[in-house]
């Protein structure tokens, strides 16, 4: 309708001037009237924004009320985010695991791939709390197991395009293939931990950490595998199984045959029995897992 | 392969609707997993079997919702 288009263009080439069949009052003039909705200055925002430069646009008292009318906004909205975040995600918990330093990544590292010479696997406490990653080499952390999932990933598409095989949606499908099957040995390990009635401290983030440790290996062999060759891949990939299987074993000993295994002596009784077959199969579903998900990488 | 979130997912689904359709009077009873057949002495360690049962009956009673038995 050209009827009100034109009317609303006039206060454009006109700014100031009143005009008495206006659909909304015309308030680009000097005199400022405080307006509480935010429907009025932005409405009136356009035809100042047009008419005049934008420092006499930010300078108009009615769009400074917008401005803090969205800012006050955007706090309300960042403090009922910060208020309910710890809900669905345990914040405060996860930055535990992140508090690493790069010694503690270093040394993390080359047990990983060399766990036969530690000989003290037990975690330090401190007033009840288990002490950061930072000072104790033992404790879990999600840094490593974050990084080397990313790794593999970025990994897994290098080995690929070297075989003229890759195109991006692959790439997703490594690594939801790769999240899959992380949550469904969490999953079968907490199941089993239910079944036979284990009380451990052992959390479902610490599990999430010990189990990511292995892309570190898988991420190894294949690099080695890219540069030479299958005997590379298997060479590589065994010693990390094997490295592996020894650090999970040592790890978990502590975790799940708590009472009796912290002395080093053989357990013997039904209860302790099946916690040293669980312990064992979670140990040995590692390699597999290693080698199912790195082999079809490697030709 | 081709093992992604979403097959793990309806898996998970398909599991949890098996373990809710198993019939109480029909199946349960039948192979001695019934509800009331399993509760063992306080203060006893519960074996894999009862944690079993324990479980398959709690699947059960969430899964019910409002229907009657």
């Amino acid at each position: 309708m050209p009827g009100p288009a034109s009317k609303r263009r006039i206060p454009v080439s006109q700014p100031g001037m009143a005009d008495p069949h206006q659909l909304f009052d015309d308030t680009s003039s000097a005199q400022s009237r405080a307006y509480g909705t935010p429907q009025g200055p932005s409405g009136l925002g356009y035809p100042t924004a047009s008419a005049s430069p934008q420092a006499a646009f930010l300078s108009d008292p009615v769009s400074n009320m917008a401005m803090a009318y969205g800012s006050s906004l955007a706090a309300q909205g960042k403090e009922l985010v910060d208020k309910n975040i710890d809900r669905f995600i345990p914040v405060t918990k996860l930055k535990y695991y992140f508090a690493v330093d790069t010694l503690y990544v270093g040394k993390k590292l080359g047990l990983l791939f060399f766990p036969y010479l530690h000989q003290d696997w037990e975690v330090q406490y401190q007033q009840d709390m288990p002490v950061a990653p930072r000072f104790d080499v033992n404790a879990p952390d999600l840094y490593i197991p974050a990084m080397a999932f990313i790794t593999y990933i970025l990994v897994a598409g290098l080995a690929l395009g070297t075989q003229d095989r890759f195109s991006p949606d692959l790439l997703g499908l490594q690594a939801s293939s790769a999240l899959a099957w992380l949550t469904l040995e969490v999953l079968a390990i907490l199941f089993s931990l239910y079944l036979v009635t284990v009380n451990t401290d052992l959390t479902t983030i610490d599990l999430v950490a010990f189990l990511g440790y292995k892309y570190v290996g898988m991420i190894g062999g294949v690099l080695m595998g890219l540069l030479f060759g299958k005997i590379g891949y298997y060479l590589v990939l065994g010693w990390c199984c094997i490295s592996i299987f020894v650090f999970m074993i040592r790890t978990l000993r502590l975790k799940i045959l708590a009472e009796a295994a912290a002395e080093g002596v053989p357990v013997r009784g039904a209860r302790n029995q099946l916690r040293m077959y669980l312990t064992m199969a979670v140990a040995a579903a590692q390699p597999l897992l290693m080698y199912w998900l790195t082999f079809h990488l490697v030709r | 392969m081709a093992f992604t979130l979403y097959s793990l997912l309806q898996a998970a689904l398909l599991c949890v609707n098996a373990i809710a359709v198993l019939h109480e009077e029909r199946f349960l009873k039948n192979i001695g997993w019934g509800t009331d057949q399993g509760i063992g002495g306080f203060g006893e360690e519960p074996g894999i079997k009862s944690q079993l049962m324990n479980l398959i009956r709690s699947v059960r009673t969430v899964m019910r919702g409002k229907k009657k038995n």
